[in-house]
């Protein structure tokens, strides 16, 4: 589990740095499409939560205090 | 702020635009009329519908609705209903009777032996898992508003659900701030639920024989949980984000209908069964990685996430999404995931008699040793002449599991205690933007 | 035209896309050296040092000339060209120097276009007096490259030369063009309106830019050239829409010139417009 989190902080870490590079505003055309999301279709990520949710044993990844059902 | 539809002219307007016409008479063609929409469209509406079916087991209809609305300062307000419908059957969590018999006692409620996959006969098969047949319908109520304040957006989520045996009442509060020229955007969030139990026919004593009840009241599960995250625009094309959260799960957190059976040390044939029982507490962590990267036309979304709770539950899920763009704003977008999960500690496929009862037990397969994989591929268009969104959606959900346990006895350990279900499903949506 | 110029075209072939941006640039780069102020060798240096004899124009500059003649004349002499000058004495770099009033009265003594002589494509002006083309110019050239476009490119575009821009017609799918108006608190980092433009040409005036503090108040770059001051009480950003750039170009900065009637000026000519 510690192992994981430095993993996580490693990647954070690296994340910003790649920041570093400024992305100018004339070339964020690409990012502003519907489609550069992490989720690009809601409606179908919290159907397939759902399901998931009701056929294991994990949870969470994206939302906290959602919706609770007896399915788990 | 201020706008108005061109309503009338004045002497001054026609002199000008005169005036420019002669002037762009060389260069410009005929100059028609200026049309733009003042207001973008301030309404959204989304609709979706699920059809899902486990082989043998449960199939699922699930119709939602949802509707958004922005207002001109920026805040948005949404709503939406969902109505589930449940029917079919789900492993009890006892082992196979490992004797043939005549046929299925039914009954609602009651565990029977289904006649399942191949087998010649009309009667159970001795190594199939039992299951109960249930059905049940609910309905679940959503709302969220948000508002972008500068480089602050809170957001506020509201839910409410409602099924035959279970209640559920949650509420999220999230605040994103972007920072560093809007290229990172850091999160905090913290929700809870109060959710309450009430099984049908009561509320069982714990590792007990199903039939003696404890009480007919309300059994409260209360949630409470938070998440952080912080998410990275690379470059261009390229942007990434690390979720974590963790929760803290109190009160009856037992599977309220699934029972453990007892088999018999020699023989292993099944000689009783009893009811679960499970920690009134647990704590749950994960450890969310994404990145979505733009080709030339094409997005690649990845993500993993890293799961593990104070069960002994451990997890890993891999999910690839690949859209494909097609001619036309068409699109096929493949989709493959992929889990794996360690059991929790205290779950057994089933207890050998005899043996001392354990503090905690069940045999709940969602608890065990289970992989799934899935593939599947959406297809997202527009029907010509219509406004909307369309997007279909089918996957192929297989899930297995390590089903040969070395403590099994008898006969038991003859059987696959962890069969691969088969489960296809199909999602229809659309959106449109008004 | 000293601030960033783009082309956007609507379509899946590079080359169709580069000859729209070469056009653009081609009529950008002509009309800034022929009409640009700041130039020694252009048809406006000619005018500009004549010390008072007559200059004959060519047709393009003749047609600009008349343009800012009838501008004059419907503005009732808010819409000046030749009060270029007035900016010798006034520096807009968001300071608080005001000029002293004897420089402004001096400056005065050659704004004014009725003391120009315009008839017949020939041009004369008493000696100090010189004309700036730069309110209209960059409205122009940004109609003129959609016009050259438009005989070389058939799929959708728009032309956006720092702000003021037109397009041609609908993206594909009937989709629009989403335009953002600049917030003018915070100019050049958010856009605190969107409108969905089809077809038309948008320009904005405002002081978001461009101005000088004198107590306490923004005052814009926009010089009225009655006083010599910049416009009192204008709206911070006013942006207007119509059918070409040059005439929402001309709407919006004559609305300006009213100062605090801009909106009232505006709802009277039946214009579509956004005053933030």
């Amino acid at each position: 589990m510690r192992r994981m989190r430095r993993v996580a902080l490693t990647l954070l870490l690296v994340g910003m740095t790649g920041g570093c590079a400024t992305v100018q505003p004339w070339d964020r055309d690409l990012l502003a499409e519907k489609k550069m999301r992490f989720v690009p279709h809601p409606a179908v990520q919290a159907i397939d939560e759902h399901i998931y949710f009701s056929k294991e044993g994990s949870t969470g990844g994206q939302e906290v205090g959602g919706g609770g059902c007896g399915c788990n | 702020m201020q706008l108005n539809p061109p309503t009338r002219s004045s002497s001054l307007r026609s002199k000008l635009s005169t005036a420019v016409c002669i002037l762009l008479a060389s260069a410009a063609p005929a100059v028609t009329p200026a049309v733009a929409r003042a207001d973008p469209p301030a309404t959204q509406l989304d609709a979706s519908l699920l059809i899902y079916g486990e082989h043998t087991r449960a199939k699922v209809v699930e119709p939602t609705v949802r509707v958004s609305r922005l207002f001109a300062d920026g805040q948005t307000v949404s709503a939406q209903i969902g109505i589930d419908v449940i029917t079919g059957a789900t492993p009890s969590g006892g082992l196979p009777s490992g004797v043939s018999t005549t046929g299925p006692p039914g009954g609602d409620g009651v565990v029977s032996v289904t006649a399942a996959s191949g087998g010649g006969g009309t009667g159970p098969s001795p190594a199939d898992l039992p299951v109960t047949r249930f059905n049940d319908t609910r309905v679940a109520l959503d709302a969220d508003w948000q508002k972008p304040l500068g480089v602050l957006t809170p957001v506020v989520s509201g839910h409410f659900s409602r099924e035959r045996d279970y209640q559920s009442i949650g509420g999220s509060g999230k605040l994103s701030l972007e920072m560093l020229h809007k290229l990172t955007t850091v999160t905090g969030g913290a929700g809870f639920n109060d959710d309450n139990v009430f099984p049908s026919g009561g509320t069982r004593a714990p590792l007990s024989d199903s039939t003696i009840i404890v009480g007919h009241d309300w059994n409260p599960k209360h949630v409470r949980g938070g998440l952080v995250g912080v998410s990275q625009i690379l470059s261009r094309r390229w942007m990434i984000a690390v979720n974590g959260s963790r929760s803290l799960e109190t009160g009856y957190l037992t599977e309220p209908y699934k029972v453990v059976s007892q088999m018999d040390p020699g023989s292993g044939l099944v000689v009783g069964q009893i009811t679960e029982r499970r920690p009134a507490r647990r704590e749950r962590s994960d450890i969310l990685t994404s990145s979505v990267y733009h080709f030339l036309r094409d997005v690649l979304y990845l993500s993993h996430r890293y799961y593990w709770d104070d069960w002994g539950v451990r997890s890993n899920t891999f999910d690839l999404k690949y859209r494909h763009e097609l001619q036309d704003s068409v699109y096929v977008q493949p989709h493959l995931r992929y889990y794996a999960q360690s059991p929790a500690d205290f779950f057994r496929f089933g207890l050998v008699q005899g043996d001392p009862l354990p503090a905690f037990v069940s045999s709940d397969e969602r608890l065990g040793p289970l992989r799934t994989a899935t593939v599947g591929a959406m297809l997202g268009f527009t029907l010509p002449g219509t406004p909307g969104e369309w997007s279909v959606r089918a996957e192929y959900i297989r899930q297995f599991g390590k089903g040969h346990p070395d403590y099994v006895t008898g006969v038991q350990r003859d059987f696959n205690l962890f069969p691969p279900v088969n489960i296809g499903s199909l999602v229809v949506a659309y959106s449109l933007a008004f | 035209m000293a601030s960033p110029c783009e082309v956007l075209v609507d379509c899946d072939n590079r080359d169709v896309a580069e000859c729209a941006l070469r056009i653009a640039r081609d009529e950008a780069f002509r009309i800034e050296a022929k009409f640009s102020r700041y130039r020694r060798d252009n048809i406006v240096h000619a005018i500009n040092e004549a010390r008072g004899e007559p200059v004959p124009v060519d047709e393009e500059t003749a047609g600009l000339l008349d343009y800012a003649a009838t501008c004059h004349e419907i503005s009732g002499g808010l819409f000046d060209i030749t009060s270029g000058v007035l900016r010798r004495v006034w520096t807009f770099d968001g300071g608080d120097r005001v000029p002293p009033e004897g420089a402004v009265r001096e400056a005065l003594r050659h704004v004014g276009w009725h003391r120009v002589r315009w008839a017949d494509r020939v041009i004369g002006m008493p000696e100090g007096m010189e004309i700036d083309l730069g309110a209209i110019g960059k409205e122009y050239a940004v109609d003129r490259a959609a016009g050259l476009i438009a005989a070389e490119v058939h799929e959708p575009f728009l032309v956006n030369f720092g702000g003021d821009l037109v397009a041609s017609g609908s993206r594909r799918r009937q989709r629009p063009w989403g335009v953002g108006i600049d917030d003018p608190r915070r100019p050049g980092e958010a856009a605190l309106y969107r409108i969905e433009l089809h077809r038309g040409g948008l320009a904005t005036s405002g002081d978001a830019r461009r101005f000088v503090l004198h107590r306490g108040k923004r005052l814009g770059h926009i010089l009225d050239p009655r006083t010599g001051w910049p416009v009192q009480d204008a709206p911070r950003s006013i942006t207007v829409l119509t059918a070409t750039c040059l005439e929402s170009g001309t709407l919006s900065t004559l609305a300006y010139l009213k100062g605090a009637g801009a909106r009232e000026f505006l709802v009277e000519q039946g214009a579509q417009f956004w005053i933030l």
